[in-house]
């Protein structure tokens, strides 16, 4: 049926104006794909499944939110007012709100296993590191699209939240206190803030979805990595259409259902997505007794904290993320797939469970054994790093397959 | 896999039930979207407007706003009421039946229909032009010594619109050779009391 329509005569019109048979043949249909991917390489689909279904909400969210910190008659902002409103008097705001606060985190748990997939398989490895450059790069955009998105409610979280994260701009010496001025267009976080981080997070994932064809484009020219980590021939790839569209189609289809669970029956995801404070408007004057990022920023959070130096903390999340960007490099081994890696295997796996432990600490109240925790996950967190030239350098390989 | 022929019958159906419900689906999430931009449930709350007619001096009009939208209220004074007949051959639709919109259940008797008020001294009328919009232009005196050529020789008085020349009595009729295709339209309202209207 997609064979009928690639060869219509409305088709090769417009392919002889444009290319774009040709194109969807060589990105699309024909689209030379490992035969052997396992459904760990599904998240990629499903990230652009979420970042459209995060542009559709959000955009029709824009037509109703008022970003706009100044005071309604009942004493909380006009931008917490709409939103209420959204949720109230809007036909089916309540939903499209939802979709939108879930389809965050819906993102974020997508790109880490999208991520997570990378690194197992050595998908970073040459001839894809700068694939790889690329993505940490949307990590970073997304991570920031997230942050100014969080405050538009202007709840109690949104302001809070926005007051910790820009002061840490300001902790930068020379440029910090610049910065913050630039970041907060004030004093303190108000008006002007609330207004430009509206506009920032609506630019920033139109940016996305430009960044995300460079990323396909650069995958599509290296082509797929495969669980096995070696270089395949032609003869062991499969057309993408009909075999990826229609497994994608799948991992769509379960990743869907998950998240009409959440919408419908669970849209705070337990206080995760949406947190209890930021229900109650802003207040300026009093502090939540619980201040953490929403969990996908929860990692980065607890390494910022586990450094008593102000400072220090600073650099060292900078850090935390920057170093993502080396791994291509800072890895010399020659063998792609953890699978045939046992040592790296072992030292990735430990990266993973510190993230996973650094998420838990930086959502939950700093207790002296949870600190103590996070600092250990954090060194293990850089460990990862100081050690993976060393373990890529003199690791033992298994035996890699010569085809798949 | 050691069959290779392709069971097309099977294919085309699985191909249609799959696309007809990812149709389906697609409906499923518009339908919410679109729905969206419909107006909202404050917007639709009736909202009224209370007009205190007892502030108008006879002969003249005010344009107050009713959920946003202009309103006519003209004092009619003794002297237009009686000119409000003669020229029915004039007139696009005398008798206010072309549209739904140009009649109201409050026009029990002919001579509310006539008037196209609930008191014929007080006329309250949706004030946008039934051509395009605009808010036409008041003029009550007759003939054109007033206003010129604006408007016909034989102008009984009423309104004049400046966007495309439509022109209507003084009871928002239309008249002929206008581009509006209907009389003024009503809006719902009532007395409060004898000198105050609820409009909405």
């Amino acid at each position: 049926m997609i064979e009928r329509m690639l060869n219509s005569d409305l088709a090769k019109w417009l392919d002889d104006r444009s290319k774009i048979v040709q194109m969807t043949r060589a990105h699309l249909t024909d689209y030379p794909t490992p035969k052997n991917l396992n459904y760990m390489w599904s998240f990629g689909s499903l990230a652009l499944t979420v970042l459209i279904l995060q542009i559709l909400s959000g955009i029709f969210l824009s037509m109703f939110y008022k970003p706009s910190a100044v005071a309604t008659i009942g004493g909380y902002s006009v931008a917490f007012d709409s939103v209420e409103r959204i949720m109230r008097d809007i036909n089916f705001g309540w939903l499209i709100r939802y979709m939108h606060a879930v389809g965050a985190s819906a993102f974020f748990f997508v790109i880490y296993l999208h991520l997570g997939r990378g690194m197992y398989y050595g998908s970073y490895k040459k001839p894809r590191e700068l694939l790889w450059v690329i993505g940490v790069v949307i990590l970073l955009i997304m991570q920031g699209s997230a942050f100014f998105g969080y405050l538009l409610p202007w709840g109690q979280m949104s302001y809070w939240g926005a007051i910790v994260i820009t002061n840490l701009f300001g902790s930068i010496p020379v440029v910090g206190d610049f910065i913050l001025q630039l970041l907060r267009g004030g004093f303190g976080v108000g008006d002007p803030t609330i207004n430009r981080f509206f506009s920032l997070h609506f630019l920033l994932p139109l940016v996305l979805v430009a960044i995300v064809v460079i990323h396909i484009h650069a995958l599509h020219t290296v082509h797929s990595n495969n669980p096995e980590g070696i270089d395949i021939s032609k003869k062991d790839t499969i057309p993408f259409h009909p075999y990826f569209t229609v497994k994608d189609a799948l991992g769509v289809g379960i990743f869907l259902t998950i998240y009409a669970y959440f919408v419908f029956f669970n849209p705070t995801g337990w206080g995760l997505f949406i947190e209890p404070d930021n229900f109650s408007p802003a207040n300026g004057f009093q502090t939540p007794s619980h201040i953490a990022p929403v969990w996908y920023l929860t990692p980065w959070y607890s390494i910022l904290r586990a450094f008593p130096d102000k400072l220090i903390g600073v650099m060292a999340m900078g850090l935390s993320l920057g170093l993502l960007f080396l791994i291509p490099w800072l890895d010399r081994g020659t063998v792609r797939s953890a699978r045939y890696r046992p040592m790296y295997r072992k030292l990735v796996v430990l990266f993973f469970i510190a993230v996973l432990v650094l998420g838990y600490c930086g959502h939950s109240a700093p207790t002296e054994a949870l600190k103590l925790i996070g600092r250990i996950a954090t060194a293990v967190y850089f460990a990862f790093f100081i050690l993976l030239p060393f373990v890529s350098k003199h690791e033992k390989t298994l035996p890699v397959p010569k085809e798949i | 896999m050691a069959d290779n022929t392709v069971d097309s019958k099977r294919r085309n159906f699985l191909w249609g039930v799959a696309s007809g419900l990812g149709a389906v689906g697609a409906a499923g999430v518009a339908v919410p979207f679109v729905s969206s931009m419909m107006p909202a449930a404050d917007t639709l709350a009736a909202s009224t407007t209370e007009f205190d007619l007892s502030s108008l001096v006879p002969g003249q009009l005010v344009v107050i706003a009713w959920q946003g939208k202009p309103v006519f209220v003209v004092h009619r004074t003794p002297g237009i009421l009686k000119r409000l007949t003669g020229y029915e051959h004039k007139l696009k639709d005398p008798e206010s039946h072309a549209d739904p919109r140009v009649e109201a259940t409050w026009m029990k008797t002919s001579e509310q229909r006539l008037t196209r008020s609930i008191k014929p001294e007080y006329l309250v009328l949706n004030a946008a032009c039934t051509h395009l919009g605009c808010i036409p232009l008041f003029k009550p005196s007759p003939g054109r010594a007033e206003w010129g050529d604006s408007v016909p020789a034989d102008w009984p008085g009423g309104w004049h619109c400046p966007c495309h020349g439509s022109l209507y009595d003084l009871a928002g009729r239309v008249i002929d050779g206008s581009p509006a295709p209907f009389n003024l339209y009503t809006v719902p309202y009532k007395y409060l009391a004898d000198t105050k209207i609820l409009i909405g």
